[in-house]
């Protein structure tokens, strides 16, 4: 029975891997005491999905995993047992049976919002028209570092959905396309910004929120627990 | 102030920032209120080894399970952590409620290691302290330390105010209260650690001085004791044993649930100090055992358990607590591992039964590569023990086996360093000897021998004895790396300069404690870290205080005064004596768990018993 789990990696833990953040999560469920299914063969595990990583330092608000259990426990109970068991800076938020072949978690979630806080005064800077002058560029080319391989120019314009700016903090809030069919990375929309505007400073990712992760379905940004993504 | 919250957000800028979160499960917040005496444990190495020595988690949690006591934790930060402390100008700080180790009334050192000793005075200075215990002030905490190596507590004697003797599960709260109720009569820190020295198993050092020309310390006043005392746990299955562990988010070095199954070895191997130092051997009952892991396993969600103890598979019940935990966890997937494995069949049937599907290498440790020099060394193992033993692993699946010996050993020949090569070899000939005959897949075989070089440590027999130049150890090794080559051999060493002066630090007295200040205050830190050690700047340490390597490190008389002979382990330096006798002539001594007590004076003087659970006499 596979239950697909929305969950925040609050600030007191951004610092964790996400491989340590699986084995937390593997350890709380045993504390749980769910009935967990486990990987048969000679080292059995936990059967346990992560959606896409979120980078080190990180706050997440609406993250996900998916976890297969032997029998059916009220969907409100596993939250209950799972928060009792976790450490109090990561935090379940919502839980939903979903059906056995549901596409994984990294196959179907392709949108993010992430809010980067870029540390300006807002009252010496008119953030809005910084806004309005990248919204009218038809391109916005970044050279993506690669690991072992060399770099690439990247044009990040057909990637990013919407920004937004939030009316009382220097806080920008950024839909863009995630995972494999197009990942844009937060490190790059501030180096995108801050090459292009001398008043946005480079700042770290300790900055950036990712506020959520959804399905993309024509305009609608959805969970991927929602009822019209597991039902296709 | 909160240095936690202070440097959280420039932490992305170092490696393994989550060493220095804290808010791990289970780990203890507690308000701070002025009822509790606030303590700190500061462990000299980084996180993940810190976090996988249980004697820290055994006081960690014993004292927070008192009302009126707090304690939290730190750890030393890595250079580039170090750094950014620094650059910040912003102290040291524990991991529970971030504040700086300053604002603590007790800052607590584990010693565990003579290597990370200079870690020590490198946390003191981290935390805005002075390094020696005369130069800090009466609001700077009270310095105190214990562990495996604190029975010579000599070498840091300058920079410790107090240290505790043996094994502090009993004592300790008893030590802290004491503190309470003295800080609340206002005593000064003088007039404080008079009195806690009173406290058994208490060692103030600044209470005791080398007297005239005689080498022995003693008390600088009347009214203080001339001996310190070992503290020991009389049974087991009474004493406190946490089973709330914290659970570390970092992968470190023993990631898993740790139950120690018993204390102490009655094996008497004459170069081993935690064999000595940790007498009587004591064991925890099966029963407890079981409800203890119970509850470990409940309170921590850990997937495997390790059964520890210096000599697991010698518990009296080994087969039958091992057989239940089988029962009753490996429906829950729960895997157990023991720690430390004979050299012999019995042991290798244990593993078999414990390890049933990942095989990947076993250990064992003949120590010594002839029959004359373990009989030196009283480790009572044969090269039959030890062929039968490879053979049942090889035949049960194993194809890696890793064998430990010593060099440097007292009366060590090349007869010895052959036997090591020859031991090796016949280990892989009967491993491919297997392979070849069965029908099963088995993978290629490989002997591992991992050879580290013989350090005399205080309270063991061969306390008196000398250790190899620098030459000859590396002579010894390039023999050896010479005669272990070719496939499936595997040859590992130890860093001969740490060996060296491990045996100076392990053996020294209070004027080495000016030798590890300088060689501090020189840049020496993580000297057990490879990429950090760097043996110049103790050389020169040594030169600089106008000592010489080959005095630190040559033969003792046996009539000499030894720096720690105020420490009373139970131990009588006769026994030690006559073990060093028979050493020479080749004599084994008998385990005393058959019955057979060797008189090393530990159970008669320090009021305790031999605690063997399946001993019905």
């Amino acid at each position: 029975m596979k239950i697909r789990i929305e969950f925040s990696k609050l600030k007191g833990v951004r610092y964790i891997s996400h491989l340590e953040l699986m084995d937390t999560i593997r350890r709380a469920v045993r504390r749980a005491n769910l009935p967990a299914e486990y990987t048969q063969g000679y080292n059995p595990h936990l059967v346990l999905a992560l959606g896409q990583p979120l980078a080190v330092g990180m706050v997440g608000k609406g993250e996900f995993f998916d976890l297969s259990l032997k029998e059916k426990i009220d969907e409100k109970e596993v939250v209950v047992r799972l928060n009792e068991s976790l450490p109090k800076y990561i935090r379940i938020k919502e839980a939903k049976y979903v059906p056995e072949k549901v596409k994984s978690l990294q196959a179907i979630v392709d949108t993010a919002i992430y809010s980067i806080n870029f540390d300006y005064d807002k009252n010496k800077i008119d953030d809005e028209k910084i806004l309005e002058n990248l919204e009218s560029k038809n391109e916005i080319e970044i050279i993506r570092k690669r690991r072992k391989k060399d770099d690439r120019r990247l044009d990040l314009r057909p990637m990013i959905y919407d920004i937004e700016i939030d009316k009382n903090y220097p806080v920008w809030y950024f839909t863009v396309s995630t995972g494999s069919s197009g990942n844009v990375r937060p490190s790059e929309l501030i180096k995108a910004l801050n090459e292009r505007y001398e008043s946005i400073k480079e700042v770290p990712l300790v900055n950036v929120i990712r506020e959520g992760m959804f399905v993309k379905k024509g305009d609608k940004l959805l969970k991927p627990f929602a009822s019209q993504v597991v039902r296709s | 102030m909160n240095v936690k919250e202070k440097i959280n957000d420039l932490l992305y800028k170092i490696k393994n920032p989550e060493r220095y979160i804290g808010n791990e499960w289970n780990a203890i917040n507690k308000k701070w209120t002025n009822d509790k005496i606030k303590t700190v444990l500061a462990f000299p190495d980084v996180y993940e080894i810190g976090m996988s020595h249980l004697g820290m988690k055994i006081i960690y949690h014993l004292l927070n399970s008192n009302e009126d006591i707090l304690c939290e934790r730190t750890f030393s930060p890595w250079t580039d952590m170090e750094e950014l402390l620094k650059e910040n100008n912003l102290p040291l700080y524990s991991l529970e409620s971030g504040r700086e180790i300053r604002d603590f009334d007790i800052l607590g050192f584990t010693l565990q290691y003579e290597m990370s000793y200079t870690n020590i005075l490198n946390i003191l200075d981290l935390a805005d302290m002075a390094i020696r215990s005369k130069d800090r002030n009466e609001k700077d905490p009270l310095v105190i330390a214990g562990g495996a190596t604190v029975f010579n507590p000599e070498p840091l004697a300058p920079f410790i105010d107090l240290f505790f003797i043996g094994e502090a599960e009993e004592v300790i709260v008893e030590l802290i209260r004491e503190y309470k109720n003295l800080k609340k009569k206002n005593y000064s820190k003088e007039e404080m650690l008079f009195e806690l020295n009173k406290i058994s198993g208490v060692y103030v050092p600044s209470l005791y001085e080398i007297k005239d020309s005689k080498d022995r310390l003693a008390p600088i006043n009347k009214g203080i004791k001339d001996v310190i005392n070992k503290q020991v746990v009389e049974n087991l299955d009474k004493a406190y044993y946490p089973t709330e562990f914290i659970v570390p988010y970092m992968d470190i070095v023993h990631n898993r649930a740790v139950l120690e199954i018993s204390r102490g070895c009655t094996r008497g191997c004459r170069f081993c100090a935690a064999g000595m130092t940790y007498r009587p051997t004591r064991e925890r009952s099966k029963e407890k055992l079981l409800s203890l892991a119970d509850e470990i396993l409940k309170s921590t969600g850990y997937g495997e358990i390790s059964l520890t103890s210096l000599s697991t598979v010698d518990h009296s019940q080994v087969e039958e607590i091992t057989e239940s935990f089988m029962d009753k966890y490996q429906k829950d997937n729960i895997s157990l591992s023991l720690s430390s494995l004979r050299v012999d069949d019995f042991s290798v049937e244990l593993a078999k039964k414990v390890q049933k599907v990942k095989k990947t290498g076993l250990t064992f440790a003949p120590e010594a590569g002839t029959q004359r020099l373990r009989n030196v060394i009283n480790k009572g193992v044969s090269e039959e023990n030890l062929y039968d033993a490879v053979k049942s692993a090889f035949n049960s699946g194993w194809h890696r086996i890793k064998l430990y010996f010593m060099i440097g050993l007292p009366t060590e020949t090349e007869k010895d360093l052959e036997g090591i090569v020859r031991m090796a070899k016949r280990v892989l000939e009967i491993g491919k000897d297997i392979r070849q005959n069965t029908d099963k897949r088995m993978k290629k075989i490989e002997v591992q021998v991992s050879v580290s070089t013989f350090i005399p440590k205080p309270f063991t027999p061969f306390q008196w004895v000398s250790m190899p130049s620098k030459e000859k150890i590396i002579e010894k090794q390039d023999y050896l790396r010479d005669n272990l080559r070719g496939r499936g051999l595997k040859f590992s060493w130890n860093d001969p300069d740490l060996s060296l002066l491990e045996g100076v630090i392990a053996r020294g007295d209070r004027n080495t404690a000016e030798i590890i200040e300088t060689a501090w205050k020189n840049g020496a830190k993580f000297d057990s870290w490879n990429d950090h050690f760097e043996p110049n700047i103790w050389y020169q340490a040594i030169k600089d205080n106008n000592h010489q390597l080959e005095d630190l490190i040559g033969d003792i008389d046996l009539n000499k005064i030894l720096p720690w002979s105020h420490i009373n382990t139970g131990i009588k330096q006769k026994f030690l004596k006559k073990e060093y006798n028979k050493s020479f002539s080749e004599e084994i001594t008998d385990d005393c768990r058959e019955n057979k007590c060797t008189r090393c004076d530990v159970c008669h003087d320090l009021g305790v018993e031999l605690d063997i659970i399946g001993d019905d006499f």
